[in-house]
């Protein structure tokens, strides 16, 4: 199954309303237009009611967009029923026919297209050993594990060679080491199989795992789009910003410009940092400040060369293995600090008065170019 | 697959369906007689003649209401047995049909209609069935007078039929009507005051014979065959007629308008007035008297119908107002 | 759904034979009553003058009301029994069979034991406490055979309610320090209410209707609405009147089901939880010794009662004539068999013809209405019901006056038979396909979509199969419905095809006891049979809730 198989889809100005009991009408997907090269990933991702969902299942055939187009490669699907479009749908229950066996449930779709029984087998005992289950034909789902359901779906959606592959939150229903282990397989079967794919979670940690590119969605619209460095990079708006990773957003001012870099204020300190001509002096802005680049010191340390130094106090400290998230009040601020190899390092206890140190080149504007 | 089994469903009842109508050699008969009376009697029938009569056994109120709905299009051929008050309600509903068989004209005038709309196949008649046993225990004698019953030992004690579901409720009404001398008020008097001594008005006429028989009530006013027809089972019951008379019931046979087998139709009320079926109301012990001049008739019952003061019932006056009769029934007498 | 090439047209047959079958007949009996060469109110206002229908309407609705409290009450004691006093296994396997009897026998057996047990000279009230002022006619004799007769609907039902209060809950309440009574009282009643008025309405509907019992026990004193109606078409020839009876009855009729259609309906803050996980072998401790020995007092004696009657009906079937000759003696059962035979095959067929029309019926219903968006379906769905939301008595005659002559003249037909029991009483196994469904995640009917099957392929390979248990479900109750129903019926029935039940009832009016109850044994013989291997097969097909008495007859 290592055809080419990789279709453009294209997504133009797709709406959707929902009319809630007693309320108006809310749209769930409001004006998305979006576009995932053939054999890309794309995840959308967003917290719970953001429309990724919505939008997934639109792409599917399963709900009608009130205005927009949709495009398989040059085709306008929009109009098409669900059983029409060439789509592989791996459901976040993994919808897995009950009252099939494996071979069965895997074969489903080649059956309905009435492929020759051969035929048949030979590509179930194919895809099923792609997917690490060999010899589960004869299984029944409610025989499975978590894990083993989830690939059985997958096996399902990819056998009948779809244009268009899409994962519904596939790995949610999965404890949190599996899903780890799941996300690597899916990645890896993905790119084994290059079939276009869209995915839908609301994990980042996920998304930024196995995606080529991310589509964060926050109440219908796109928030941002982009690879995972970039959006966690450059966060181009505050939620973007929160939601992918953990940040310190500061409040700041221009102070200067010039050449592309602007000079900001930070606690009692300025800093150069990358900008562009887009500012004026004086605009207010926020400062992205991921805790990771933050680190704490002594409180009565001098800043080291490209280090800015605020005091602080420490706040809260919570262990979890291989770092130590600490909580600190500096600057009348509560900052998120992170520490590395704290067993070796040493860990700082609740309380305690320190110095917030930040390297002025990972700080970034928000909303800047990367 | 479900258009297949939708296909074949319906096939299934359209098969059904048209197996409904009957052969040529097929007869349909609604009658208010007992199974157990008529059937020998049709079967009799088929054995002479290899007619299957197909029947159904209805009371005579739903008999007559379901073949005037069937007007448009009637099911039945033959009503057959049934008290002559419902025919002439039949014959108002305008759904039977003229007939006379061979020997009309030997029949009394008072067993046929004027119209030849319907004919009698027997005489019948009301009787006071009493539980002998109650009797003796109660030290009464067996009542034989329409007053008697209004006696307080007999509160609760008496069980007859329903004016709205029975005809002999009918028949009740016209012998009290007729033994008062036709004073319609001085009857639906009585008749409040017997009230107060009913348990209950069953649905069928003989439908109090059981209870009467099991000392449930020591009474139970029905027809002379429903009260022979528990003697036989086995129980101890006391026959006897009120001084002043009780309407002479007749059975009686019609045509129905329309009849899809006509022709057999007719020639099955030919037997029903030949000596033929008139011996068998004596042979199968129908206990009731045939009208057939000349057919034989069981010496018991006959002796039991002399005792009996028959009073003459005029059928056309019956069918015109009994509607209005049991309506003056249900508001007078049985009202709270 | 506007584009589905496959709903489209499965809807319209639906809604077609629906249309055909329960609007049409019930249209032309709103014209009867309701015109007479122009828009019309004499029929009802003919109603309102005669004392025995107005006192019909209001006994009705008084006996329903008393029948619903009595019947709730006591079920709810032999529910509480079954459920919470820890009795050993064959004491509540003998409750379940022993309370059954009355749902899977013609609906006026009760009536007829009753009369022999507690009438006049009664084997109970005379023979063994020497009572001679005892009047089993009227409001009390009717009110306690219906009890009898209906309250194991209201056991099976608050029994399911019952065994689905999470115990959690209880056990909160107790770790909170209160006690049994309280527990009950705030915890497990409060629960348990939706279900409780769900029963009510249930027992009320069903007492409603009755149209057999008060024919027997009500005499001339209590009438009620249904047996006027027959009485006012059979009796006095008036089919107009007898309609607009059957108006008077539609009105409380459709009252109690819309408001026990509400109780079922509210999904949103469901009162009865069912958790996945249940406390690890809760002993469940609401019911004090003292009140298991009152419940079973009370139970017990009410068993007694209903066993009695069964017996008596059992001894009337195999003696010559009982009360006057004891002797044993099969002639009964040999009429049964010979002339009884027609009745008996006839009944039989139209039943088995019954079973996969009418089950197939149910499931596409059941289906479409709970799993598709077509416009609309809540009408349909509520359409669908209304036949057996309806008296029997109002069914009956309206396909009478329906399907009587042209257009379509079907009276006398099987086929009239089939589809009034089709209509009645298929929504057992929409509601047995709605309830299955709802465990079935719809992702996987959009799997199927996904996999490139079309909607109807998707419903034979996938949604069919896994609905049989519901499917079989459907099927049996029509099965038990088709072997006692009688007041639709009794309208219907014609030269060609006659009906056991039918045949029981003319055999109680011509006092041909011993017969009429050698055939309510065989009725109740070939019920029990049916309902036994449903259950059994139910359990193979592990669908094991749906297999009990509750889902096939309780509904």
């Amino acid at each position: 199954m290592t055809v080419e198989r990789g279709q453009r889809l294209t997504l133009e100005h797709v709406t959707k309303r929902f009319r809630r009991e007693g309320q108006s009408e809310v749209a769930a997907v409001n004006d998305v237009t979006l576009s995932v090269e053939p054999g890309e990933l794309l995840t959308l991702l967003g917290p719970s009611g953001c429309g990724k969902t919505t939008t997934l299942r639109m792409v599917a055939g399963f709900e009608q967009p009130d205005a927009g187009r949709i495009y398989i490669g040059a085709d306008d699907v929009t109009e098409l029923m669900v059983y029409r479009r060439s789509i592989g749908f791996v459901f976040q229950n993994y919808a897995l026919f009950p009252h099939l066996t494996v071979f069965e449930n895997v074969a489903y779709g080649l059956r309905v297209r009435r492929l020759p029984e051969a035929t048949i087998h030979a590509r179930v005992s194919q895809v099923l050993d792609l997917v690490g289950l060999p010899g589960y034909e004869r299984r029944f789902p409610n025989q499975l594990s978590g894990g083993e359901q989830q690939r059985v779906a997958v096996a399902r959606a990819v056998v009948v060679e779809p244009q268009l592959l899409l994962f519904d939150e596939p790995l949610s229903n999965l404890d949190a080491k599996l899903r780890v282990q799941m996300r690597a397989e899916l990645s890896r079967l993905q790119r084994q199989l290059a079939i276009t794919t869209v995915y839908v979670t609301h994990d980042q940690e996920e998304a930024m795992a196995i995606s080529d590119r991310i589509a964060v969605m926050r109440q219908g619209t796109l928030a941002q789009v982009g690879t995972a460095e970039e959006l966690y990079r450059a966060p181009r708006s505050t939620f973007v910003a929160q939601f992918i990773g953990r940040v310190n957003l500061v409040e700041s001012r221009v102070l200067a410009r010039s050449g592309g870099r602007v000079a900001v204020a930070l606690w009692d300190a300025s800093l150069s940092v990358p900008g562009g001509d887009g500012y004026a002096v004086g605009q207010r802005l926020s400062l992205v400040l991921r805790p990771e680049s933050l680190a704490l010191v002594a409180e009565s340390a001098k800043p080291a060369e490209g280090e800015v130094v605020v005091p602080g106090i420490v706040r809260s400290r919570t262990f979890l293995g291989e770092k130590v998230e600490y909580a600190v009040e500096a600057a009348g601020a509560l900052l998120q600090v992170v520490a590395y190899d704290p067993t070796r390092r040493g860990v700082v206890e609740v309380g305690a008065r320190v110095g917030v140190a930040c390297d002025v080149t990972a700080v970034r504007v928000l909303g800047a170019e990367p | 697959m479900r258009n297949g089994c939708v296909t074949v469903g319906v096939a299934l009842l359209l098969i059904t369906g048209l197996a409904g109508p009957a052969t040529a050699q097929t007869i349909n008969v609604y009658t208010a007689w007992p199974e157990s009376l008529s059937q020998p009697i049709f079967k009799a029938y088929t054995a002479k003649t290899g007619v299957q009569v197909n029947f159904i056994r209805l009371s005579t109120g739903e008999l007559v209401a379901r073949a005037t709905a069937e007007k448009n299009n009637p099911r039945a051929d033959v009503i057959w047995g049934a008290p002559g008050d419902g025919f002439a309600a039949a014959k108002e509903a305008g759904i039977l049909e003229p007939y006379r068989p061979p020997t009309w004209d030997r029949l009394a005038a008072e067993l046929k209609d004027r119209e030849a709309y319907y004919t009698a196949v027997a005489k019948n008649t009301l009787v006071f069935m009493s539980n002998a046993k109650l009797l003796k225990e109660k030290g009464l004698k067996p009542p034989a007078s329409w007053n008697d019953l209004l006696d307080a030992a007999y509160k609760g004690q008496i069980q007859t039929a329903d004016a709205r579901t029975s005809g002999t409720a009918l028949t009740r009404i016209l012998s009290i009507y007729y033994a008062f001398g036709r004073d319609e008020d001085k009857a639906f008097d009585y008749q409040k005051k017997l009230n107060a001594n009913v348990q209950v008005y069953t649905k069928s006429g003989g439908g109090c014979t059981i209870p009467a028989a099991l000392g449930q009530a020591i009474v139970c006013i029905a027809h002379l065959p429903d009260a022979m027809e528990a003697k036989k089972k086995g129980y101890d019951m006391v026959v006897t007629f009120p001084k002043e008379g009780v309407a002479a019931v007749i059975e009686a046979v019609a045509l129905v308008k329309g009849a899809k087998n006509r022709d057999a139709a007719t020639k099955f009320i030919d037997w029903t007035f030949s000596r033929d079926m008139q011996d068998l109301l004596d042979k199968n012990q129908v206990y009731m008297l045939p009208t057939l001049p000349g057919a034989s008739v069981e010496p018991s019952v006959q002796s039991l119908m002399k005792e009996a003061k028959l009073l003459p019932v005029d059928l056309d006056w019956v069918g015109k107002n009994r509607k209005r009769l049991v309506e003056r029934w249900v508001n007078e007498v049985i009202k709270e | 759904m506007k584009r589905d090439p496959v709903l489209a047209p499965a809807v319209l047959v639906v809604w077609g034979a629906v249309a055909l079958f329960v609007l049409y007949p019930l249209g032309r009996l709103l014209v009867l009553t309701f015109w007479n060469g122009g828009p019309s109110l004499d029929a009802v206002r003919g109603l309102a003058g005669d004392w025995t229908h107005r006192a019909a309407l209001v006994n009705s609705l008084l006996l329903a009301a008393l029948v619903g409290v009595a019947g709730t009450a006591l079920g709810l004691a032999f529910a509480l029994l079954a459920v919470r006093a820890n009795l050993p296994r064959w004491i509540a396997h003998g409750l379940d069979a022993v309370v059954l009897l009355p749902l899977i026998s013609p609906p006026f057996t009760a009536a007829i034991a009753l009369i022999f047990a507690l009438g006049p000279r009664g084997l109970i009230s005379y023979h063994v406490f020497g009572l001679t002022r005892v009047n089993i006619y009227g409001l009390w004799g009717t009110l306690l055979s219906e009890t009898l007769t209906y309250f194991p609907i209201a056991y099976l039902t608050l029994k399911a309610v019952l065994a689905n209060v999470d115990p959690n809950l209880e056990d909160s309440a107790f770790s909170l320090g209160a006690r049994r009574w309280r527990v009950f009282r705030t915890v497990t009643l409060r629960l348990a209410t939706p279900g409780v008025a769900n029963a009510f309405l249930l027992v009320s509907a069903a007492s409603l209707a009755d149209f057999a019992t008060p024919l027997i026990l009500g005499g001339t004193k209590f009438p009620v609405l249904p047996t006027q109606a027959f009485l006012q078409i059979t009796g006095l020839y008036d089919m107009r009147g007898g309609a607009a009876l059957c108006f008077l009855l539609l009105v409380p009729a459709l009252a109690i089901f819309a408001g026990q259609r509400w109780f079922t309906e509210r999904r949103g803050g469901s009162f009865v939880t069912v958790t996945g996980k249940v406390g690890a072998a809760t002993r469940v401790k609401t019911l004090s010794p003292a009140a298991v020995a009152a419940l079973a007092v009370v139970c017990g004696l009410v068993v007694a009662l209903v066993l009695v009657c069964y017996l008596l009906i059992f001894a009337a079937s195999i003696v010559r004539g009982l009360g006057a000759d004891n002797s044993l003696s099969l002639t009964h059962y040999a009429h049964v068999f010979s002339g009884g035979l027609k009745a008996v095959r006839d009944t039989l067929v139209i039943a088995v013809i019954c079973m996969p029309v009418g089950g197939l019926f149910a499931v596409v219903l059941g289906f479409l209405v709970s799993r598709t968006q077509f416009p609309g379906r809540r009408m349909l769905e509520f359409a669908a019901m209304m036949n057996y939301a309806l008296p029997g008595t109002i069914v009956g005659i309206a396909y009478l006056v329906a399907f009587n002559d042209a257009p379509l003249a079907l009276t006398g037909t099987a086929f009239i038979l089939v589809v009034c029991y089709v209509f009645r009483y298929s929504l057992a196994g929409t509601r047995a396909t709605s309830a299955v469904l709802a465990q079935i995640d719809p992702s996987i009917e959009e799997a199927s979509a996904s996999l490139g099957a079309r909607r109807d392929l998707t419903f034979r390979r996938v949604v069919l199969p896994l609905v049989r248990p519901a499917l079989l479900a459907g099927m049996t109750v029509l099965f038990i419905r088709a072997m006692t129903a009688i007041s639709a019926t009794i309208f219907l029935v014609s030269l060609d095809w006659s009906l056991v039940t039918v045949r029981i009832l003319e055999g109680i009016t011509n006092l041909e006891l011993g017969q009429a109850s050698a055939f309510s044994v065989l009725v109740i013989v070939l019920v029990y049979l049916a309902v036994a291997v449903a259950s059994l097969t139910m359990r193979r097909l592990n669908a094991g809730s749906l297999g009990q008495a509750g889902t096939l007859l309780g509904g």
